[in-house]
C-alpha cells in the first residue's frame, strides 16, 4: 500500500510531494511526507510551531534539498528539471532576509530581472503591483526601513512579478494589519479564480477557514488530516478540529485563579 | 535596588561563562594574558616609585592614565552591540525610580573585569606616589575619581551611542566615522610615536594632558608628590567637577532613553528617488541585474563602504615610509596591492547576502550570471583605483617606464583574484556581520574557518601571481622590454584565470546554491 502510494504521483496536480524527508542532526522535521495540491485550489497549510510546515515548503520550492523524497510542479521535478519548476513557482519565504538596501521598486524589478524578464515588461508590472498593493508612496523607500506589514506585500509583490502558476506563501499574514490582509486576500483570490494555485501556511485557523477551500494539517513533520475544508473539519471549526488532532490542551481550567479580577 | 542590579549584573557575568567549552578556553588564555598585561603594568608602576624621577613617573602615569581613560570613552562605540547587558533601555518598562537606577547602573559597572583592572591600577598608582604623607592620602582618593571618571563616561558615550543608533542612518553614520578616525589615527599616530622618542616632547605631552579631563585625576597625586599643593589640590577639585559633569550628563541621556526606549523609528523621510538607479544602466539580463544590486548594495551598506574605504587607505598606507622618510620604492607596491585586496575582497561576498541569497535560489538565476554580476562593484573601484595608483607609483619613483609593470600585476592581481573568489565564495562561505550590525565586529567562534579561507584564497592568488612578479622585477632593475611583457602577460594570464574560475564556480554554484542557502542561514 505505501509502495503503491509512493510511486503513483497525480501528475495533474499543481504540486505533488511524495515521501519528503529532511532530519536536522537527530530531529526529524519531516517525515515521509506526501501531498496533493490540486490545481487552481487555495489550499491552506495548517500546524503547530515547530510542525515543519516552512521545512516542507522550502524543500518544495528548490530552497532546501531533501534529505529524501521528490517533489513535483506541474509535472516538473523541482530537483532535478529546476530551471523550468522554478519559473512556473513564486514564493514568500518566512524569516529570510531581503536585500533591504533596495527600494522596494528595486527589490521587485530586481526578481524580475533575475529571471531574465524584459525590462519595460517588468517596470511596467512592478508599477502596477505597488499601486495594487497601496505601495505606490512607498516604492521610493529602502526596504530596510519598511514596516513588516509592507516588507511583506514587497515579497509578495516580487514573488507575482513573473505571473506564476503556483503561489509557496509561508505566513503571508504575519504582522500585516488588517486593511493590508484585506488587500492580499483580495489579490490571492483573484489570482486563484483565474486559475492559480495557492499554498498558504498559517496557524491563524479562523483566516485560513475563510480564505481556504483545500487544508492539510500537519504536525510533528507528517499530515494528520488534508482534504476540502469541509472535510477536514468534519463539522466542528477548524480551530477544534485542529487541537482534537494536534492533541494540545484547549481548555486551561481553574488555573492562574490569581490573575483574574474579580478575585480580588 | 541597588543590591538587586548589581547582583543582576553579576549573574549576566557568570551565566556568560557557562557557554560552550572552547569558549571557556579561549577565555581562559585572554584572561591569563591579561593578568600577565596587569602584572607587568601593577610592578611597572610600583617600579616607578623605587627607581624613577618623579618627572618621569608623572610622564607615565598622565599619559597612560589618559590613554586609559579614553579607552574607556571610545570602546563602546567601536564595541558597540557586545556588552547591552545592562541597556538602561531594559529598564523602561520596570518601574525603577531613576536616582536608585543610575546609582544601581554606576556600581553594577564597577563588576566586570575592564573595571576590576582599571581599580588594581589605580590601586598601584597609590604606591607609586607613595613620596610623600600627603601624597599617600591624596592618591587613593584620585584614583577613585579616576576610575569613576572612566566608567561615568563610557556610560555617558554608550548611552549617547545607543541613542543614536536607534536610528540607522545614525548608526552608520557613527560606524564608518570611528572606521575614518581608527585608520586615520593609526596613520596620524605611528608618525607621532616616531617623533616621540625625544624626552622632552614626551613630558609636555604630559602636561598638556594633566590640564584636560583624561589626565586631571592622574596628575593631580604627581603635583602633591612633587611639593606643589596648591595645583595638585585644584587639579583635584577640577577632576571631581568632571566627574559630577560625566554624571550629570548620563542622567540626562538616561532620563531621554527611559521616557522614550524606543526611539522614532521610522525614518519615512528616507525616500531615494522612484527610479531604476543602477538597475536601468546595467545591461537587462540576470548578470546585470545582479551587477546592478550589488553596486547598490556596496553604495548603500556600512559593511561595504567600510571594506571600501580600507581598499582605498591601505595602499595609501604604503606613502608612510616615503613620507617619513623612507624608500620612495614603497610606493611602487600600491597599484599591485590595490590589485591584490581588491580581488581576494570577493571571496566571501555571498556571505554578505545572508538568508537574503534565497531571492538567487529562488529565481534559478544562472551561476554564471551570479558569479559575474557580483564582480562588477570592485572592477569599477579597480578601473579608477589600478591605474591611478600606477601612475602614483611612477610620479613618486620619477619612474614613468615601470608603469606597464604596475599597471600589468595590478591587473593580474585583479583578474587572477576575480577567479579564485568566484570559485571560493561558492565553496565556503564564512560568518560576517550581519545588515546592521557593527561592520568590526566578527561573530564568534569563526575565526579558524576564517583565517583558513583567507590564507588558501590569499595564497592561491599570490602564487598565480609568481610569474608577474618575477618579469615585474626584471622591469625594475632595468629592462622596459620585460614591464610591457607583464603586462600582455596579465591579460592572458587574468583572462584565462578569471574564465575558469567563474566557469568553475558557476558548475559548484548551480550544484551547491541550496546548500550555500543552508550555510548562510547556519552562521547567520
Amino acid at each position: 500500500m505505501l509502495t503503491s502510494d509512493m510511486t503513483f504521483r497525480d501528475t495533474s496536480a499543481a504540486l505533488s510531494l511524495r515521501g519528503l524527508s529532511k532530519a536536522f542532526g537527530s530531529t526529524l522535521a519531516v517525515d515521509r511526507l506526501d501531498l496533493d495540491v490540486p490545481r487552481g485550489s487555495f489550499f491552506g497549510f495548517v500546524g503547530p510551531n515547530g510542525a515543519g510546515k516552512t521545512t516542507t515548503l522550502s524543500m518544495a520550492t528548490g530552497l532546501l534539498r531533501p534529505d529524501a523524497g521528490t517533489a513535483h510542479v506541474m509535472g516538473h521535478d523541482v530537483w532535478s528539471d529546476t530551471v523550468r519548476a522554478k519559473q512556473l513557482v513564486g514564493i514568500l519565504p518566512d524569516g529570510l532576509r531581503l536585500f533591504d538596501r533596495l527600494t522596494g521598486f528595486q527589490l521587485i524589478c530586481y526578481s524580475g530581472l533575475l529571471r531574465g524578464m524584459d525590462r519595460s515588461l517588468v517596470v511596467e508590472r512592478a508599477h502596477e503591483l505597488l499601486e495594487a498593493l497601496g505601495l505606490e508612496e512607498e516604492g521610493g523607500t529602502l526596504v530596510v526601513d519598511y514596516s513588516a506589514g509592507m516588507t511583506k506585500k514587497i515579497s509578495l509583490a516580487g514573488a507575482l512579478i513573473h505571473a506564476p502558476r503556483l503561489l509557496v506563501l509561508d505566513e503571508p499574514f504575519e504582522a500585516v494589519d488588517p486593511i493590508s490582509t484585506s488587500t492580499i486576500r483580495q489579490i490571492l483570490a483573484g489570482y486563484a479564480e483565474s486559475g492559480g494555485t495557492v499554498i498558504l501556511s498559517s496557524h491563524v485557523m479562523d483566516l485560513v477557514q475563510r480564505v481556504c477551500d483545500r487544508v492539510a494539517i500537519v504536525a510533528g513533520g507528517q499530515i494528520r488530516a488534508v482534504g476540502t475544508l469541509n472535510e477536514v473539519r468534519s463539522g466542528m471549526t477548524l480551530e477544534e478540529r485542529f487541537v482534537e488532532l494536534v492533541g494540545g490542551r484547549a481548555d486551561v481550567g481553574e488555573g492562574l485563579a490569581w490573575l483574574r479580577s474579580s478575585s480580588d | 535596588m541597588v543590591a538587586l542590579i548589581v547582583g543582576l549584573k553579576w549573574q549576566l557575568l557568570r551565566n556568560g561563562l557557562r557557554r560552550s567549552t572552547p569558549q571557556l578556553v579561549g577565555l581562559v588564555i585572554g584572561g591569563l594574558y591579561g593578568l600577565s598585561v596587569l602584572a607587568v603594568s601593577v610592578s611597572g608602576l610600583i617600579g616607578l616609585r623605587i627607581a624613577v624621577p618623579s618627572d618621569v613617573a608623572r610622564s607615565v602615569v598622565v599619559i597612560g592614565g589618559s590613554a586609559l581613560t579614553l579607552g574607556w570613552v571610545v570602546f563602546p562605540v567601536i564595541a558597540y552591540g557586545i556588552d547591552e547587558t545592562l541597556d538602561p533601555a531594559r529598564f523602561a518598562t520596570f518601574a525603577v525610580p531613576r536616582r536608585q537606577l543610575v546609582l544601581g547602573l554606576l556600581v553594577s559597572s564597577l563588576v566586570s573585569v575592564p573595571a576590576a583592572v582599571t581599580t588594581i591600577l589605580g590601586l598601584a598608582t597609590v604606591v607609586t606616589w607613595s613620596r610623600s604623607l600627603l601624597a599617600i592620602l591624596v592618591a587613593p582618593v584620585a584614583a577613585a575619581i579616576a576610575v569613576l571618571t572612566c566608567i561615568a563616561l563610557s556610560r555617558v558615550t554608550s548611552t549617547a551611542f545607543s541613542a543614536a543608533s536607534r536610528h540607522r542612518r545614525g548608526r552608520e553614520a557613527v560606524s564608518v566615522l570611528v572606521l575614518l578616525l581608527a585608520v586615520g589615527f593609526g596613520v596620524v599616530g605611528s608618525s607621532i610615536i616616531k617623533r616621540l622618542s625625544t624626552p622632552g616632547l614626551l613630558h609636555h605631552l604630559a602636561d598638556v594632558l594633566g590640564w584636560t579631563p583624561l589626565g586631571l585625576a592622574w596628575s593631580a597625586p604627581a603635583d602633591i608628590a612633587e611639593g606643589a599643593i596648591g595645583s595638585g589640590l585644584l587639579r583635584l577639585a577640577l577632576a571631581v567637577i568632571v566627574l559630577a559633569a560625566a554624571l550629570l550628563a548620563w542622567d540626562s541621556l538616561l532620563r531621554n532613553a527611559l521616557e522614550n526606549p524606543r526611539g522614532t523609528t521610522s525614518d519615512r523621510s528616507a525616500t531615494r528617488g522612484t527610479g531604476l538607479g543602477w538597475f536601468g544602466r546595467t545591461p537587462a539580463t540576470p548578470a546585470g541585474a545582479v551587477a546592478a544590486r550589488s553596486i547598490t548594495s556596496w553604495r548603500r551598506d556600512p559593511r561595504y563602504i567600510s571594506a571600501v574605504a580600507m581598499m582605498f587607505l591601505l595602499p595609501l598606507g604604503l606613502l608612510l615610509a616615503p613620507l617619513s622618510g623612507g624608500s620612495r620604492l614603497w610606493s611602487l607596491a600600491m597599484a599591485p596591492t590595490a590589485g591584490f585586496l581588491l580581488g581576494w575582497s570577493m571571496h566571501n561576498d555571498i556571505a554578505y547576502d545572508g538568508t537574503a541569497f534565497w531571492a538567487h535560489v529562488a529565481t534559478g538565476v544562472s551561476g554564471r550570471a551570479d558569479r559575474l554580476g557580483r564582480l562588477a562593484p570592485t572592477a569599477m573601484a579597480a578601473s579608477v583605483l589600478l591605474p591611478g595608483y600606477a601612475c602614483l607609483g611612477c610620479a613618486l619613483t620619477g619612474r614613468w617606464s615601470l608603469w606597464p609593470a604596475l599597471f600589468g600585476i595590478g591587473l593580474g592581481f585583479l583578474l587572477t583574484g576575480f577567479g579564485v573568489a568566484s570559485v571560493m565564495s561558492a565553496l565556503k562561505p564564512y560568518p560576517v556581520p550581519g545588515p546592521g550590525e557593527n561592520p568590526f565586529g566578527a561573530p564568534p567562534g569563526s575565526s579558524a574557518l576564517t583565517v583558513a579561507v583567507q590564507a588558501v584564497a590569499g595564497t592561491a592568488v599570490f602564487v598565480l601571481n609568481l610569474p608577474l612578479i618575477v618579469i615585474g622585477f626584471g622591469a625594475l632593475i632595468g629592462h622596459v622590454w620585460m614591464g610591457w611583457l607583464c603586462l600582455g602577460l596579465a591579460l592572458v594570464l587574468g583572462s584565462a584565470a578569471l574564465g575558469l574560475g567563474t566557469w568553475w564556480g558557476a558548475r559548484i554554484y548551480e550544484r551547491r546554491a541550496p546548500e550555500l542557502l543552508a550555510d548562510l542561514s547556519r552562521i547567520r
